[in-house]
């Protein structure tokens, strides 16, 4: 009885180290590999208003992910997320249409980001963005 | 509980786990007069298990560039969560790893278990031996450190000594006349994987070998120290009235793993930079050598041996007679005595080697 209660303590001991060894590697080895913080922060960009002319578009890094600036042939600024919300794809800027078209499977968008035709089911998403001495701020 | 027998019970139906384990694990009997020596083997199998998992996790982050390798593993070092800890490990078990491999290969000699029936396994072991060292030459220049770039510059060139075709296999070597981002290209494919495949290759093979022929016998404590193998057909060399190997044994192996852990982690922890002279800490500058540049510890004797012979390739000459001396070592000594004591010639001459090396090692990093 004595003997079997003493084995049964040791072997939690025995566990209780194994135990705490195993958390002893696996949490460097995880934050190792976790995706670090900082590299996708939630940076406000910066872009000239020149860098945009009429009818153009222009893509860049917003928050981790891809976003584009456009200006309308009437001159408005729409500044959205360039990811397709059907499975993720960058969508393109067609310039003689004013259409977005992701090469993925045929979506397309108007020049706001709503649908027109495809699998996407959502709009591109809106980014905020405010205009200031020739500067366009996204974020 | 049951859970788990049940599964048991599914994969042993399947596969007859319970005779094998019966058979491996409790049947596989050693010689009552096993000793800790006989647990190098499986700390090295920890360490290559080791080395293997630290060096994927460090190609995460490594850049196998002339123009970012040095960056790439100072961000390790300095800003990847746990990088130095990771990279640490990899060097100091580069390290450790030749250490406890000499630690077993000198037990093999002084228990004299080369001898026959167990030549093929000196000789694999052997290889094993000089895999390690170029695992580590060709490692120790991928962090493209001054230290690395200019070790790496004098290892390749003591090559050239070699007659006739001496300075093209330098070149052959480095993929160019100097060491450059040619020589990283090479050396980091046969560092990741051309020399570990070979090695897990050739560490079956070891492991067969010991499992096909049967464990030898320990020459201390025992009348008869001869060795009786007769050469007329195999045997399998059991230990009918010996000690299982589990659990008996594997508990020794397991303390013996612990203990090494034990010194590798003190290094690691309190005093990291014990292999880094500051040359490691400078980026590799083609043009600039600095001054004392010096191999690894167990380099050493082979670069003091270079420098003290008044030719180069005599030095490289006398280097390639004492390795392939060691090679061959079961069929040159056929003696069938294995207690150290009792082959009085062997002990002469194994001792004088090994102080002979620790003498030139330190002689190498003083001069
Ligand atoms: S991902 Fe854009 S249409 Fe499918």
């Amino acid at each position: 009885m004595e003997n079997s209660s003493r084995r049964k303590f040791l072997g939690l001991c025995l566990g209780g180290v194994a135990a705490a060894a195993t958390g002893a590697v696996i949490y460097p080895v995880y934050q190792y590999l976790a995706p670090q913080a900082g590299s996708s922060s939630e940076k406000k960009v910066v872009i000239p208003e020149k860098d945009v002319p009429e009818g153009e578009a222009k893509f860049f890094e917003f928050a981790g992910a891809s976003a584009v600036l456009i200006r309308t042939r009437q001159g408005g600024l729409i500044a959205l997320s360039a990811v397709c919300t059907h499975l993720g794809c960058i969508v393109q800027w067609e310039k003689n249409k004013q259409e977005f078209l992701c090469p993925c499977h045929g979506g397309l968008y108007t020049a706001e980001g709503t649908v027109i035709s495809g699998p996407p089911p959502k709009p591109l998403a809106k980014l905020p963005f405010t205009v200031e001495n020739g500067n366009i701020t996204i974020g | 509980m049951t859970l788990l027998k049940r599964m048991y019970d599914w994969i042993d139906v399947r596969l007859g786990a319970r005779e094998l384990v019966d058979k491996e694990l409790f049947g596989y009997l050693l010689p009552r007069n096993i000793n800790v020596w006989y647990s190098m083997g499986s700390i090295l199998l920890f360490i290559f298990a080791f080395q293997v998992v630290t060096g994927i996790l460090l190609l995460i982050f490594y850049v196998p560039d002339s123009e970012k390798a040095f960056g790439s593993v100072t961000h390790i070092m300095n800003n990847v969560p746990f990088g130095w800890l990771i990279r640490m490990c990899h060097v100091v078990g580069s390290n450790m790893m030749v250490l406890v491999l000499l630690f077993h290969m000198i037990s093999v000699l002084f228990m004299g278990s080369y001898k026959r029936p167990r030549e093929l396994n000196w000789l694999t072991g052997f290889i094993i031996f000089n895999l390690v060292m170029g695992i580590s030459l060709t490692g120790y220049l991928l962090p493209w450190s001054q230290l690395s770039f200019w070790a790496t510059t004098v290892a390749t060139n003591s090559v050239g000594t070699i007659p006739v075709i001496g300075q093209y296999l330098v070149e052959f070597l480095r993929g160019g006349k100097l060491v450059g981002p040619a020589t990283l290209g090479r050396f980091y494919a046969l560092h990741v994987a051309v020399i570990p495949l070979t090695i897990a290759a050739l560490v079956g093979l070891h492991l067969f070998l010991l499992e096909r022929i049967g464990v030898s016998t320990p020459p201390f404590g025992l009348k008869d120290t001869k060795n009786n193998w007769q050469s007329d057909k195999f045997r399998y060399e059991g230990h009918p009235d010996g000690i299982p190997f589990f659990p008996n044994y594997a508990l020794q192996d397991m303390t013996s793993i612990a203990v090494y852990l034990a010194f590798f982690l003190a290094i690691v922890f309190f005093d990291p930079y014990l292999f880094f002279p500051k040359d490691a800490f400078i980026a590799a500058n083609p043009y600039q050598t600095p001054a004392h540049i010096k191999p690894e510890w167990y380099f050493l004797a082979n670069y003091q041996t270079l420098k003290i012979f008044p030719s180069e390739f005599l030095g490289l000459a006398v280097q390639g007679v004492a390795m392939t001396f060691l090679a061959l070592l079961p069929f040159i000594d056929r003696g069938n005595e294995r207690h150290p004591l009792k082959r009085p010639l062997f002990m002469a001459c194994s001792v004088g080697g090994i102080l002979l090396w620790i003498g030139l090692m330190i002689w190498g990093h003083y001069s």
